[in-house]
């Protein structure tokens, strides 16, 4: 038995940094997988002596069934975590398996709502579904698919050569639509029934970027283990660089979805993520964490969205997705970032004798835990952008563009996060967390004149 | 079990430049090997793939999050 190690062309390799692979990388990704699969099952069945039910079943079936069931996104799940909890024996599958053809681009998916391996993919699963919400989500796809196979074709393309399964979830209280994928199971995702078609295709566009960057780093490690977490644009603690890249990823394919779409809730969103991903791909490349494939792969992605920056835009909404990037990451300081004893010490000793400031170094606060952004004033912006008034408060002034208004509030109720997004101090923009620091250690100093001093 | 080439994963560069041409992974395709055949085989590039596959034996933390609604 003679095999080969993957292998791919530069050209190939690019055009999957950007978001933009082709027919023969997919189809190699999937092998790479199904590889995958099978080592693991290896191990598995190398568990225990005796043979276990699942592998007779697999010696007594037909190839191509037995291949089937090797590369299902949930035989691998269920492998991985039987490797670390002991011998286990697979679930029975789903019976819901949907088919939707638009524009001769057929896409199968199982809605998985029956094997008990299904809740390690990071949300709390849906019961098994009724008939009627079988069918309702066998309508949305339907939408969902004609959208995408009609006006965002390629994507459609990688989406049907990846996308196997559907784990449906519970709704989250806080977010509409929430997604999850897992390393572990390639083509699988899980989703919360969506609210509309439209929110259905960005939800799976997203979510399968994470499985082909997750095939991709299997074949050609991206990322050096172990660099230390940092900012993501994404979430509002502290990521590893992987993390950040998976991000950049899945947004590369958000931002080229809402680019072409209608409406001003999609501009903003191209607005903000098309900003966001360029940031973060430029980060990652300077940040020295990414292995020599990692560096052609991040730099063909920022290579991608780099020219859609330049893309018009409304201003207004321009400003919008402006204000909600900049009070992501004012948010992100302050949750994340804090002034070590030694240093505050230095603040205040600066400051009582009336010299320049130090230099402060801000140290991640340890055990923020996992956290998904939670701003008061995006909301305000979502109503904004579906044309209501943004109503009475600071907030809404600061996102009506009056930061003169908002201002006073925020002082009076020392609201670092609206402080950073509309004091003339640039201290209080760039680094709020040190400003927070030196006003909590110093109560009877002028704020604006301590925000002043530190600018 | 026979392989062919390099074993690490590494770039080749083109002789007439500094681009690289092909990039080649420890991976190795099984994806047309019956799965008795993998059980009953060792050998190092398998190992080495089997490395790599459970290296992370850590459950990987699932990336959820994502808020699809405009």
């Amino acid at each position: 038995m003679t095999v080969q190690p993957f292998r791919l062309g530069d050209t190939a390799f690019a055009r999957l940094g950007a978001g933009r692979p082709d027919g023969d990388t997919l189809g190699a990704l999937r092998r790479a997988e199904h590889s995958r699969s099978l080592l693991l099952l290896r191990e598995v069945r190398r568990q225990v002596s005796d043979t276990p039910a699942w592998y007779a079943a697999q010696l007594a079936t037909a190839p191509e069934e037995a291949a089937r069931w090797v590369t299902d996104p949930m035989t691998a799940l269920w492998a991985a975590h039987c490797l670390r909890s002991g011998p286990c024996d697979p679930g029975p599958r789903g019976p819901h398996v949907l088919t939707v053809t638009r524009n001769g681009l057929p896409l199968t998916v199982r809605l998985e709502d029956t094997d008990p391996i299904r809740s390690r993919l990071g949300l709390t699963p849906a019961p098994p579904l009724a008939a009627d919400q079988a069918r309702r989500w066998h309508e949305l796809l339907d939408r969902a698919w004609e959208l995408l196979a009609g006006r965002h074709r390629p994507a459609a393309e990688v989406l049907a050569a990846v996308l196997r399964v559907i784990v449906p979830v519970l709704p989250d209280p806080v977010a509409e639509g929430i997604s999850a994928t897992s390393a572990e199971a390639f083509g699988a995702v899980a989703l919360s029934a969506p609210a509309t078609p439209d929110a259905l295709a960005a939800g799976l566009l997203h979510e399968t970027q994470h499985s082909i960057l997750n095939a991709t780093h299997l074949l050609f490690p991206l990322v050096e283990p172990d660099g230390p977490p940092g900012y993501s644009p994404w979430r509002d603690d502290p990521r590893p660089a992987f993390g950040v890249l998976h991000g950049a990823y899945a947004y590369l394919a958000v931002t080229r979805f809402r680019r072409s779409a209608p409406g001003a809730a999609a501009a903003f969103e191209f607005a903000r993520w098309r900003g966001a991903v360029a940031e973060a791909a430029e980060a990652l490349l300077t940040g020295g964490e990414l292995t020599p494939a990692g560096t052609r792969f991040v730099t063909a992605l920022r290579d991608e969205v780099t020219p859609w920056l330049d893309e018009p835009v409304d201003p207004a909404i321009q400003r919008l997705a402006d204000l909600a990037n900049a009070d992501h990451r004012a948010r992100w300081r302050l949750r994340n970032l804090a002034v070590d004893d030694a240093d505050t010490a230095r603040l205040v000793a600066a400051w009582d004798a009336g010299s320049e400031p130090p230099e402060i170094t801000p140290v991640l606060v340890p055990g923020g835990g996992r956290a998904l952004e939670n701003s008061p004033r995006l909301p305000l912006i979502r109503a904004v952008l579906h044309g209501s008034k943004p109503g009475d408060g600071a907030d809404a002034a600061t996102v009506r563009g009056d930061d003169r208004a908002a201002l006073p509030a925020y002082e009076k109720g020392r609201d670092w996060g609206g402080l950073a997004l509309v004091s003339p101090h640039p201290a209080l923009r760039r680094r709020p967390e040190v400003v927070r620091a030196a006003a909590t250690a110093l109560p009877q100093a002028p704020l604006n004149a301590l925000a002043a001093w530190l600018s | 079990m026979g392989t062919s080439g390099p074993e690490e994963v590494a770039v080749h560069a083109d002789p007439d430049g500094d681009e690289p041409e092909e990039w080649r992974s420890v991976m190795i395709d099984l994806s047309a090997v019956p799965l008795p055949d993998l059980v009953e085989q060792d050998g190092s590039a398998l190992v080495r793939a089997v490395r790599r596959v459970t290296g992370d034996a850590a459950p990987g933390e699932p990336i959820a999050g994502f808020n699809s609604a405009l």
